[in-house]
C-alpha cells in the first residue's frame, strides 16, 4: 500500500507543480472570502449591526461575523475536498490514465489516500489564506483550543472522503464533473447553515442538511472555535458525522468499484 | 439576411452543443432557483421588520420582489458568461479557427453567439420566476404592461456583454479566471441582492463598472415602480452610453484579437 501512496502523491505533487490549474486553487479561496467579504458588507452597511432575535436563538451566538466567517471557511474546506477524491478517476479517464491504474495490481486505498495526502498540502494552504482573511474580517483567534478543533475537523475529512467516494461515482455515471459537483455545492449552501441557521428554512428542507456531514461538522466547530466548549459536548454531533461516514463508506466504496467496471467495459472493450 | 443565418446558425450550433444532455437542466433551472432561495434566507438573520435598516431602500414585505427581478436580470447576464466560457472548448476543438477562416463578419459571429444562446439559457429560469410570482401572491404588484419592454432592454443590453466576454476569450482559454474573480462581485455590487443605493461611496462607484447596474435599476423601476419610459430617459441615456463604450471596446479588442493570433500562430492553442 505505501509504493501506490507515496507514487500518487509524488505524481500529484508534480503536477500540481507543473501543471495544476491555479484557477481552481484561487477560485477555492475566493469562494470562502467572498462568502466573508459580502456577509461583513451587509452586516456593517446595510443592516447597521440588527440582527433578528431568532437568529441568536437558533444560532446559539450573537457573533453574526465569526457565525458566518466559519460557515464559509468550512464550506469552501469540504468543496475542496469532495473536489478532490471524487475527481480522481474521472481525471485519469480524460488524461488517458484510467487503464493503465485498473491494469496495475496496486492497491486502491493507498492511490486514494496518496491522492488526499496531496491534496491536503493545498487545502491546508487554502485553509490557511481563509483563515487569514477571516481575522481581518473579524473571526476571533484568541483562547481557541486548536487541538479539539482538529479532531472535529479531522471526523469532518473522514466523512467527506465517504462522500466524496458517492459523489465520483455520479460524476463517472454521468461522464460530467461540472454539473454534478455544482449541483451539489449549490444544495450545500443553502441546506448546511453556511450564512444562516437551517432552523430559518422549511423543515422538509432542513432534513437534507442532516444528511450532509458539513451541517453538523459547522456546527460542532462553530461550538469550539466561538463558544469555547470542550469535546465533550460536541461528542453527539461528531457521532452524528461518523454515523453518516460510516453509512457513506460502503455505499461509496461498492458503488465507485461497479462504476469502475463498467466504465472499462464502455471505454476499453 | 447574412445576419439572420448567422444567428440561425449559432443558435442551432448552440442548442446541439448543450441540449444532448438532460444534465443542462440543472445549470439552468435548478442552479439559479437554489441561489435565489438561499439569497433570500440569507437576509433571515437580520432585522428585517418595518423599521428596520432595510426598510429605507425597500418595502420589506418586497424582498421576494427585489431578488426575483435581481437574479432574473442577473441570469441573463450569467448565462452569457457560461456560454462564453465554451469558447474555450472551441478553440480547443479548432471550431473557432474553422470559423475565422470563413468570410464571416467578426462581430456578428461574437454577438449572434451571444443571442443565440440566450433564449434558451434564460426561458426556463423566466418561468420559473413567473411560478414563484403566482404562487406567493406577488403577482398583483407587477407592471405587466411595462414587462416585454424591460424584457427586450434586458436582452439587447445581455447581448452586448455577452458579445464582450465572448471577445475576451478569444485572447486566452484561461479566461475563464476573470469571471472566477469578477462574477461575485458582479452580483453582490450590481444590486441583485442588495440595493446599490445602501451602499457607501466606494462601493457605488464599484457598482459603477458593472453594466448591469443600469440594466437593474431601469428593469425594477420598469416593472416593479411602473415607471413611464420617458421619465426613465435619463437612465436610459446612460444606459446608452455604457452598451456604447462597451461596444466600442469589443471592436479595437476583437482586431486586435485576430491581430495577435495571427501574429503568435493559430486560434486553437493560447
Amino acid at each position: 500500500m505505501w509504493l501506490p501512496f507515496s507514487a500518487t502523491f509524488e505524481r500529484n505533487y508534480l503536477v500540481m507543480r507543473r501543471a495544476f490549474p491555479w484557477s481552481f486553487f484561487l477560485g477555492h479561496i475566493l469562494s470562502g472570502v467572498y462568502i466573508i467579504v459580502f456577509a461583513y458588507l451587509s452586516y456593517f452597511y446595510v443592516f447597521r449591526g440588527e440582527l433578528n432575535n431568532r437568529f441568536i436563538s437558533s444560532a446559539g451566538t450573537g457573533d453574526y461575523l465569526s457565525y458566518v466567517i466559519l460557515g464559509g471557511l468550512l464550506y469552501s474546506f469540504s468543496v475542496s475536498l469532495l473536489m478532490i477524491v471524487s475527481r480522481a478517476i474521472i481525471t485519469e479517464l480524460r488524461e488517458g490514465t484510467l487503464e493503465a491504474l485498473l491494469l496495475s495490481p496496486s492497491s486502491r486505498k493507498g492511490y486514494y489516500l496518496g491522492y488526499m495526502a496531496q491534496g491536503f498540502m493545498r487545502v491546508g494552504l487554502e485553509f490557511f489564506a481563509i483563515t487569514s482573511a477571516g481575522y481581518f474580517f473579524g473571526l476571533h483567534l484568541k483562547n481557541i483550543n486548536w487541538i479539539n478543533i482538529i479532531v472535529v475537523l479531522i471526523v469532518l475529512i473522514l466523512a467527506t472522503f465517504t462522500q466524496a467516494l458517492i459523489l465520483g461515482t455520479f460524476m463517472l455515471y454521468f461522464r460530467d464533473t461540472y454539473i454534478t459537483q455544482n449541483t451539489l455545492f449549490v444544495l450545500m449552501s443553502l441546506v448546511c447553515g453556511i450564512t444562516f441557521p437551517p432552523a430559518f428554512l422549511p423543515e422538509s428542507v432542513a432534513l437534507i442538511g442532516e444528511i450532509m456531514p458539513l451541517t453538523h461538522g459547522l456546527d460542532a466547530l462553530r461550538m469550539v472555535w466561538i463558544e469555547g466548549k470542550p469535546l465533550s459536548e460536541v461528542f453527539p454531533l461528531l457521532l452524528k458525522i461518523l454515523v453518516l461516514g460510516i453509512v457513506y463508506f460502503p455505499i461509496g466504496a461498492v458503488c465507485i468499484k461497479k462504476m469502475e467496471k463498467i466504465v472499462l467495459e464502455k471505454h476499453f472493450g | 439576411m447574412r445576419c439572420m443565418s448567422i444567428l440561425w446558425a449559432e443558435a442551432v450550433k448552440s442548442h446541439q452543443h448543450n441540449f444532448h444532455n438532460k444534465l443542462v437542466y440543472f445549470s439552468l433551472l435548478i442552479w439559479p432557483a437554489l441561489l435565489f432561495v438561499t439569497s433570500y434566507y440569507s437576509f433571515k438573520p437580520f432585522n428585517l421588520s418595518a423599521t428596520g435598516p432595510l426598510s429605507a431602500y425597500i418595502e420589506t414585505d418586497q424582498i421576494i420582489l427585489f431578488l426575483l427581478t435581481g437574479y432574473l436580470a442577473y441570469i441573463f447576464f450569467w448565462s452569457l458568461v457560461q456560454s462564453a466560457w465554451n469558447m474555450s472548448y472551441e478553440r480547443q476543438a479548432g471550431t473557432l479557427e474553422l470559423i475565422f477562416l470563413t468570410p464571416v463578419s467578426r462581430i456578428t459571429v461574437m454577438y449572434a453567439r451571444a443571442a443565440g444562446n440566450l433564449f434558451e439559457a434564460v426561458w426556463l429560469f423566466t418561468l420559473f420566476t413567473l411560478l414563484v410570482l403566482l404562487t406567493t401572491g406577488q403577482a398583483d404588484h407587477i407592471h405587466w404592461a411595462n414587462v416585454p419592454i424591460a424584457l427586450l432592454f434586458l436582452s439587447i443590453s445581455a447581448i452586448v456583454w455577452g458579445g464582450f466576454l465572448n471577445i475576451v476569450f478569444l485572447f486566452s482559454r484561461d479566461a475563464g479566471i476573470l469571471f472566477t474573480i469578477f462574477e461575485e462581485p458582479m452580483q453582490f455590487f450590481s444590486g441583485v441582492r442588495i440595493p446599490v443605493l445602501a451602499f457607501p461611496v466606494w462601493g457605488k462607484v464599484i457598482a459603477f463598472f458593472f453594466p448591469l447596474t443600469y440594466v437593474l435599476d431601469i428593469f425594477r423601476k420598469l416593472i416593479l415602480d411602473g415607471a413611464g419610459l420617458l421619465q426613465l430617459i435619463d437612465q436610459f441615456l446612460m444606459l446608452a452610453g455604457v452598451l456604447a463604450i462597451l461596444f466600442t471596446v469589443s471592436v479595437l479588442l476583437l482586431k486586435k484579437a485576430e491581430h495577435h493570433a495571427k501574429e503568435t500562430g493559430n486560434m486553437v492553442l493560447f
